[in-house]
């Protein structure tokens, strides 16, 4: 026989704190985590925030974020020939055929 | 003195009887009053024989730097952690792991006032009548105390008072007279 001083696990009393009709919305989420320890149905809290840039908006950025960057790590010539290309393509509807190979070093032959 | 009820839930068997004094359980929660502050120390008073200690290190986020600002005369919803007839009651207001849950310095306003331990129990019952018709009322905020302590806290003073004036009269009203004065109030 062991004895127990509590009351809290004879009848299952409910958490101390309570808040009613959004006095305190802090403390009605704590109230469902809280209760929702007993055996009643578990009100399914929405966790997803609404995003403040929608998601078509991000991909859009995204695309043109990668050709930024990507071009700040171009060396200098390359940098030159990505702008010539760009401008030609408004005018022409050709594509340069020869693109200028990347200038790669060139080992000294014995 | 007076009568109680006995209970029996999945083998654990109780003696629920009336009593106003209460008596340090550990991992009760409770309301206590802070009366002095000892150093690294709040002396809390929460109705029983003797003071609570309260640690100021025994808050959500509080460290030797960064000092929760408790002074004397603030409420505190804590639980307790050490509460035998051998030693002083120790409170904190953080659980085991780490999160305060809710406990902590009660804010400002409101109103404190004392019930009967029997009544705590019943408010605290799952599915309390009493609660669930008052949150129809207005909107409010309550804090039990298991020392018979609740704090409550409304728009107005008036919305405050009038809650108070339930909770303390549904210790002896039946369930017809306290509809009919909830009828009374949610008419005007």
């Amino acid at each position: 026989i062991i004895e127990e001083r509590s009351f809290m696990p004879c009848e299952d009393l409910l958490y101390g704190r309570m808040s009613f009709k959004g006095f305190n919305p802090e403390i009605e989420k704590l109230m469902i985590q809280m209760n929702s320890r007993c055996k009643e149905e578990e009100i399914e809290v929405d966790d997803k925030m609404e995003a403040d840039v929608s998601d078509e908006e991000m991909a859009r950025r995204y695309e043109t974020l990668v050709g930024t960057i990507g071009k700040k790590f171009l060396r200098k010539r390359d940098q030159r020939v990505q702008k010539d290309e760009d401008e030609d393509e408004d005018g022409n509807s050709n594509m340069r055929p020869s693109k200028k190979a990347k200038k790669k070093f060139l080992k000294p032959q014995d | 003195a007076g009568g109680g009820a006995t209970g029996v839930a999945g083998g654990a068997y109780w003696v629920d009887s009336q009593q106003k004094r209460y008596v340090p359980v550990k991992g009760d929660h409770v309301i206590g009053i802070v009366t002095a502050k000892a150093g690294d120390v709040f002396k809390l008073d929460v109705g029983g024989s003797e003071q609570a200690s309260l640690s100021y290190l025994a808050f959500e986020g509080a460290t030797k730097r960064n000092r929760p600002n408790v002074q004397v005369g603030d409420l505190i919803y804590g639980q307790f952690l050490v509460a035998n007839k051998d030693m002083e009651p120790e409170m904190v207001c953080i659980d085991s792991s780490g999160r305060s849950s809710g406990m902590g310095i009660i804010g400002q306003d409101g109103f404190l006032f004392k019930v009967s331990l029997g009544l705590i129990r019943k408010l605290l019952a799952p599915k309390c009548e009493i609660i669930q018709e008052l949150s129809q009322l207005y909107p409010f905020e309550l804090v039990l105390g298991m020392n018979g302590r609740i704090w409550v806290k409304a728009k107005t003073v008036q919305q405050t008072l009038i809650i108070v004036n339930i909770l303390e009269a549904c210790e002896y009203m039946t369930a017809e007279q306290r509809k009919q004065a909830l009828a009374k109030l949610s008419g005007n």
